[in-house]
Parts: structure tokens; sequence; C-alpha cells
């Protein structure tokens, strides 16, 4: 199970990043990390040539609002990227916000799961289980 | 003397060929009624009998290059590291395409050199399929290379005549793996110069390989300062008679993919004031700037018909307006350089025969005031004598 990850726009935010790197690879899976200060459209672009099947965002400082709008539109643009699962975690909004709302807001620009202030197993948990839901893996191993 | 002084370093350009030995330099212009080999031997037979053949270096840019069409899957990745490598190599990039729009794309109705096909990480399959094949019977091409992702290389060679496949020039990292695409296309670049028949003849007089122009001056540049007193960063335009070649250290680029030279360079091949002079025109009358620049240089159009020293010297002005503005923001091209932060413009080639140093100023300060509205003013650097040439044929 291949997975595109980063942090999105400009920021700087790294220590998410790489523990995000290493649990994913404890975890089984095979890991394309853009790293920090990664564009949306390197993120899409990643996963065509890697053909990876999950896309998983950061975004800590903020901007993930301003990106998350983009989404849809930028998507649409590609012709192979309809079945990719899209996630994205960290710090979704500024400030302080109520998490159903952020989570539905972002739901609606177009990602299966949102992952707004969550530790980040409990987001793997769920990773794991929307795969399993999907038929994608078996309970047992993702690799 | 020193021995590198005993050597004879000739240059056979588009328009004229020069010849440097420990005399001086001699510069002539071509005869295209007779081979090159004949008109060298006739012009300065003398001087080449007098070196052994192991003395005599010759380098050529009289073919003006070779051109690809890059086909890939994204922009970010496949197209943009295949763009970087051609152009490092000194290939002219006719059109990159992005292979899941390929229907949107006109098929280009000249001879490509090469096609270059590229997608894919090597965990990846299945990238590619009929409609990339349809295309291709389209076009007219000499050679074509696959350099994407390894599983798919079976099935491309398989529906492809005469493919080259190569490694992936993308990482398990989704980094840039340069050498084997650049390798390969330096090496069709150099076979396309030792295939031309005129060439060929030359290996009469010299038992060393024959370079191509753009790679020697390339050669010089970590040591220019040894000659020129050029102040860090520099361009340098090397403005001659078929192409027009800009040679930049890679400081002045923006996008840093980590690439070994310390220089690149890119060559426009219908930049040339003599034998491309008609695209030259046509590029320049394509230019929205380029009337104000006429006027500023108080001439008119009309200078386009005509046939005089004078129109030759506007044309050449024109040239370094052309090749600032290719690679300035104002257009959007496969490498913007910082223009801002450069400090000097070095010119070499048949121009520095024609302009003065205040020639090129004025042309220099225009681009800047007009273009990126700033009082910059890089100094100047005429290799009239062609030191840079020389010193990179020593090396
Ligand atoms: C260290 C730090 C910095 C360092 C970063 C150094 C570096 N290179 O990494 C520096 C000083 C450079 C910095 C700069 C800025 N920072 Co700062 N920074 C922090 C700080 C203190 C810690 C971040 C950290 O590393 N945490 C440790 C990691 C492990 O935790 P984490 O990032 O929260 O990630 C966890 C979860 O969020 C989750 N997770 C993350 N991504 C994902 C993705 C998925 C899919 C899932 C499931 C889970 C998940 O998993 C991780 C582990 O559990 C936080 C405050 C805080 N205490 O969190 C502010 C904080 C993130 N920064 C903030 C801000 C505003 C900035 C600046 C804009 C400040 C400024 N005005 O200049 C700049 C932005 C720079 C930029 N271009 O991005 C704000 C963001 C506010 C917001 N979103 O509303 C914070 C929250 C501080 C605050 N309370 O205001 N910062």
């Amino acid at each position: 199970m291949k997975v595109v990850t980063g942090v999105v726009g400009n920021d700087i935010h790294v220590v998410a990043n790489r523990l995000i790197d290493l649990s994913l690879r404890a975890r089984g899976y095979d890991v394309y990390n853009l790293g920090v200060n990664t564009h949306l459209q390197e993120f899409f672009d990643a996963v065509v040539e890697t053909g990876a099947e999950v896309l998983m965002i950061s975004s800590l400082n903020g901007e993930a609002e301003g990106w998350g709008r983009e989404v849809r539109l930028l998507k649409s643009k590609y012709k192979s990227l309809d079945d990719v699962i899209m996630m994205i975690g960290g710090n979704l909004t500024v400030g302080s916000g109520n998490a159903e709302d952020i989570v539905a807001r972002y739901k609606n620009y177009g990602f299966d799961i949102v992952c707004h202030q969550m530790d980040l197993n409990t987001g793997l948990d769920m990773l794991q289980d929307l795969l399993e839901a999907r038929g994608l893996v078996s309970e047992e191993a993702i690799a | 003397m020193s021995e590198a002084n005993e050597k004879l370093l000739i240059d056979v350009g588009s328009t004229y060929f020069k010849v440097a030995s420990p005399e001086g330099l001699e510069q002539h212009f071509r005869d295209f009624n007779s081979d090159i080999f004949d008109d060298l031997m006739n012009k300065c037979g003398d001087t080449v009998q007098r070196f052994d053949k192991n003395d005599v270096h010759i380098c050529s840019s009289a073919n003006g290059g070779l051109s690809t069409l890059i086909i890939g899957v994204t922009r970010s990745f496949s197209l943009k590291y295949a763009t970087n490598i051609a152009f490092n190599s000194g290939i002219n990039i006719i059109d990159t395409v992005l292979y899941q729009d390929l229907e949107d794309y006109s098929v280009p109705g000249e001879l490509i050199d090469v096609v270059i096909i590229v997608g894919g990480a090597n965990s990846h399959k299945g990238l590619f399929s009929d409609d990339l094949f349809a295309y291709l019977k389209q076009l007219t091409y000499s050679n074509i290379v696959f350099t994407g992702c390894e599983h798919d290389a079976e099935y491309m060679n398989s529906n492809i005549d005469n493919l080259v496949v190569l490694p992936n020039i993308i990482d398990d990292r989704l980094h840039i793996v340069e050498e084997h695409l650049k390798e390969y296309l330096t090496n069709l670049y150099q076979q396309d110069i030792e295939g031309k028949e005129d060439i060929k003849h030359l290996y009469d007089i010299t038992g060393n390989q024959i370079f191509s122009t753009p790679y020697i001056v390339n050669r010089a540049l970590p040591t220019i300062e040894s000659r020129f007193s050029v102040a860090n960063p520099f361009i340098l335009l090397d403005i001659g008679g078929a192409t027009t070649d800009i040679h930049y250290s890679k400081d002045l680029v923006e996008e840093n993919i980590v690439t070994e030279n310390e220089f690149d360079r890119l060559v426009f091949k219908r930049l040339g004031v003599y034998k491309s002079k008609q695209s030259l025109i046509l590029a320049a009358q394509g230019n929205e700037f380029v009337y104000e620049l006429l006027m500023h240089l108080k001439v008119t159009e009309n200078i386009f018909q005509e046939q005089s020293d004078k129109a030759t010297k506007i044309l050449m002005q024109l040239a370094i307006f052309l090749v600032l503005y290719k690679m300035s923001h104002h257009r959007q091209s496969y490498i913007n350089l910082k223009l801002l932060t450069i400090n000097s413009i070095v010119l070499t080639g048949g121009i520095t025969k024609v302009l003065t140093v205040e020639d090129i100023e004025t042309i220099i300060v225009f681009f800047y005031r007009k273009i990126l509205t700033s009082d910059h003013k890089p100094t100047v650097v005429l290799d009239d004598n062609y030191d840079i040439w020389t010193l990179g044929a020593r090396v």
C-alpha cells in the first residue's frame, strides 16, 4: 500500500511529518514523503507518478483552510485520481474551532478522513478501518 | 612558451571559422560553395600543416543542435526532470506534452531529433496505453527513448519500434536521476556533429575528438576569472550566425534541482543573426516591446528589410533583448533566471566583432527599465578576442 505524504503550502513545521513517515513505515506502508513546503499540485502529481492509493496531507500553521478550497477544482483536472483516499490532519483552522464543523467542511472539500488536532495513531487507525471497509486490505496486513 | 600554447584550436561555426595558433587568431568567413575541409585548407592550410594531428583541437557549432519533444505524466516530476536534463544537454525543446491531455496537443510538423517519454516511479506500472502509440505514429522523429518506470519498459519496447530504454530518471524518493539520459543526449548531440559528412572529413587533420562549441564554452566558465574581470553571478551570451547560447550559473535559477554542473546552458536554435535571420526577425515582430525598442534605437521596422551593416547591428541588439526577455519572469519559460541579481553579462561570438560596449549597454538598460522596472545595470564584458573559447579548448 503506497502513501504520498507531506506538509501543504508554505508550512515548515517538520516534526509531525517525520513522525508520520516513521509511523507509516512501521505499519508497513510504502511512503513517498514530499516533506514540508509542498504545493497541492505536487501532491497530486506524486500520486500520479507513484500510483499511491492514499494521499495524506498535514497542515500545522493554519494554511489548510485556503488550500482545502482549491482541492476539488485542481483534482478535477486529473484523469486518474478518482479512487485515491484523501486524508488531512494537523491544525486545520486558524486558532480554535469546533471540530465537528471543521470535519464537515473538509469532507465537503473532498477529503475522506479529517483529523483536526487528533493524535496520529488514532488517525492511522481510522485509515486502516477505511481501507478494510473498502476491501483494500485484510485485518492483518497492509503491505 | 607553455605546452598548452603549442596547440592549434579550430572552431567551425555556421558562418565563419576561427583558428587560434600560438601566433594569434585568424578568422575567415565560410565559403558555402566548398566543403568545410577544403575551405579551411584553402584559407589556413599552411598553419594546419605545421601542427601534429594530436595537437589540433576542433569544435563545431555548425549543426545548431538537436530538437526534442518530451512526453511525461506530471508537470512537477517527470516533465520537469526530463526538461531540465534536456536543456542541460544543450537540446532544444520543441514542446512538453502532458500525457493525460495528449489529445489537446497539436502534432508538431517538423522532424524531431529525439522524442523522450518519461513517467512513473519504479513502484508503479501501466502508465501508458494505445493512445500514446497512436500519437507517436503521427510524429516524424529520428530517435525515441523511454526513461520512465521500469515495469513499463518491456510493454513500451514491444509497442514502439527502435525504442531505446534507459533507467528511470525518477528515483524511489521521487528525486531526479540525471546521468543516464544526460549521457544519452550528449552522445546523440556528439554523433549529430560527427555524422555530418563535412565534419567527418576534419578527422583527417585532428587526432582528437571534435566537440560541440557550447560544450567547450561551458567548460571555460569555472575559470573565466583568470582572463576577465567578471563579477559573480554572471551570464554569458554567445550570439552567433545560427544560434544563440546562454550559459548561466546555477545560483541564478530559482527552481533548485540538484545537479552536478556549476553552470548550465540553453541553446536557442533559431535566434541567430545570419543563418537564422528570418526567424530572429519573426521572433522580434512577435514581441510586444520590440517596437518601442526600435524607437529607442531611433530606427523603424523597415530596418528588417534592409541589408546593411546598420541592419545587422540592430538585429544583434534585438537578439540580446530577446534572449534576456525569454529568461525573465515576464515570460513563463523553461527556466527563469534571477536577472536582478546578475552582476555581469559576458558576450562572446560573432556579435563582439560588430557591437561596442555602448551598443550593448543601451539594450540592457532598456531591458531592465522596461521589463523589470529596475535601474539595475550589470557590467558588460566583451570577449572580442575569443579568449573564452581558447580557454575552454585548452582545458
Ligand atoms: C515548533 C513550532 C514552530 C517552529 C517550527 C520548527 C520546525 N521546523 O518544525 C517555528 C518556530 C519555526 C514555528 C513557526 C511558525 N509557527 Co509554529 N509552532 C511550533 C509548535 C510550538 C510545536 C510544533 C511541533 O513540532 N509539535 C510537535 C508535533 C509532533 O506535533 P504536531 O505538529 O501538533 O503534530 C501532531 C498532530 O497534529 C498530528 N498530526 C499532524 N499532521 C497530521 C496529519 C494527519 C493525517 C494526522 C492523522 C495527524 C497529524 O500528529 C502529530 C503527532 O501527534 C506549535 C505549538 C504546539 N505546541 O503545537 C506552534 C504552532 C504550530 N505554530 C503556529 C504558528 C502560527 C507559527 C507561525 C505562523 C508563527 C509566526 N507568526 O511566524 C510560524 C509559521 C512558519 C511556517 N512557514 O510554517 C501555530 C499555528 C496556529 C494555527 N494553526 O492556528 C501553533 C499551533 C502555535 C500557536 N498555538 O499559535 N513554529
